[in-house]
């Protein structure tokens, strides 16, 4: 019986669209169930003790998830989870069609559109930490702006939930924007004052901006990436 | 009328629901569902919003079932408790299974790809009319399921209801 299911699933994944390869994670596109849908696939890492591998695998997948989840519960944008397979570290997630990242909009939109979508990623950005909740990996290409059919501004939809946890330490929040402002200014010259707004928006936005942005001048000082505690 | 569906982790197995309203006999159905007489499962349409949580469910069931770990005893026990917000089974049954009082039933069925025989004999065991599964969202109750998946306003904008019921389902056994 195990045998049979762990021969579906490569074959399904055989059959899939590799979108990505990264050292964590294989992305994948798919059709599942009817509906276009993502498979992130942890794979095994053999250069790993395979009892360590396991827990971390499986940490890293059920993190994922509950973040992803808890985003949702207070409103943020994030791909709907539709099946996790813990057996193969497999999740699968709804694909979010009809967008691009926020990273392709900043090279090519007017600079009245971007300083929209500034104060907008500050907003979301203060929500998810005031859920508690650390991104991990905040980038411009882990950020999706999907046309709204309707209303006509778009939707901002986060993604790649990977490296994603449960925090309120006001340090793991402003290490995630340390994170950020790393990527957004190494990604795209010159938008210091761009990234200034994002970040007043954040602090108008947060209930507790004034503890996470000290850390945040505090991480800067620093020069490093992770917090230095535990 | 029906849908079908194969399950592109399971080839060998496909799902089909049907949707009946006006049901006569949705005691005797109950009774013969609880002897395991019924090769299908018996779901109650109000408490559904769209058919693709049925397959959620059923895809998450038959693999639970390929690696011998499901909650419960049966496939088609499992379809039921999986589209549960919580872990306790016989709550799922009651909330999620065919109640006495019902007057519409969706049946569920798993099975290999060409069994159109289940499919007329399930059809004749209950009395009542056909109709297309579409129809489920006619049937729904939407305030009912918000309050039982403890839907958030917020969670609203971000997303359809099947969305929230769909994200819960699938992340239920880790929060």
């Amino acid at each position: 019986m195990a045998t049979e299911s762990s021969m579906a699933l490569p074959e399904f994944l055989g059959k899939a669209e590799l979108l990505k390869q990264g050292a964590e994670a294989r992305v994948y596109r798919a059709q599942f169930l009817g509906k276009p849908t993502i498979v992130k696939e942890r794979f095994q890492k053999r250069y790993r003790h395979p009892v360590l591998d396991e827990k971390l695998t499986h940490r890293r997948t059920v993190q994922e998830v509950r973040s992803i989840l808890r985003c949702r519960r207070a409103g943020i944008s994030a791909p709907v989870v539709y099946f996790v397979d813990y057996t193969s570290h497999c999740i699968f997630l709804e694909e979010i069609t009809g967008s691009s990242t926020v990273r392709d909009h900043i090279t090519s939109c007017p600079e009245p559109e971007l300083e929209r979508i500034a104060e907008r990623v500050g907003q979301i950005l203060a929500k998810m930490h005031d859920e508690d909740v650390i991104h991990g990996d905040l980038t411009t290409s882990n950020m999706l702006l999907r046309r709204s059919p309707e209303d006509g501004e778009s939707d901002l939809v986060l993604i790649d939930f990977g490296l994603s946890y449960i925090s309120a330490l006001p340090e793991d929040k402003g290490v995630d924007l340390y994170v950020l402002e790393k990527a957004f200014l190494s990604t795209h010259p010159n938008t210091e004052a761009l990234f200034e707004r994002l970040l007043k928006s954040y602090t108008a936005s947060s209930k507790m901006s004034s503890a996470v942005i000290k850390k945040l001048d505090e991480v800067r000082l620093r020069g490093r990436k992770r917090s230095m505690v535990g | 009328m029906h849908s079908t569906q194969e399950l592109e982790l399971h080839p060998d197995h496909s799902v089909t629901q049907m949707l009946f309203k006006e049901v006569k006999n949705a005691v005797e159905l109950r009774q013969k569902a609880v002897q395991g007489k019924i090769n299908g499962a018996l779901i109650n349409p109000t408490m559904l919003v769209n058919p693709f949580q049925l397959l959620v469910a059923a895809n998450k069931a038959v693999h639970l079932q390929k690696i011998g770990k499901m909650k419960t005893r049966s496939l088609y026990s499992e379809i039921i408790f999986n589209l549960s917000p919580t872990n306790n089974i016989s709550e799922a049954f009651k909330r999620f299974g065919i109640s006495d009082g019902d007057d519409s039933v969706l049946v569920v069925l798993v099975h290999n790809k060409d069994e159109s025989q289940l499919l007329s004999d399930i059809a004749a065991k209950v009395d009542g009319r056909q109709v297309p599964v579409e129809d489920i969202s006619s049937l729904s109750d939407a305030a009912k399921i918000k309050k039982l998946y403890k839907v958030t306003p917020q969670e609203e904008t971000c997303g359809t209801l099947l969305d929230a019921v769909v994200c819960r389902m699938a992340t239920k056994d880790v929060m």
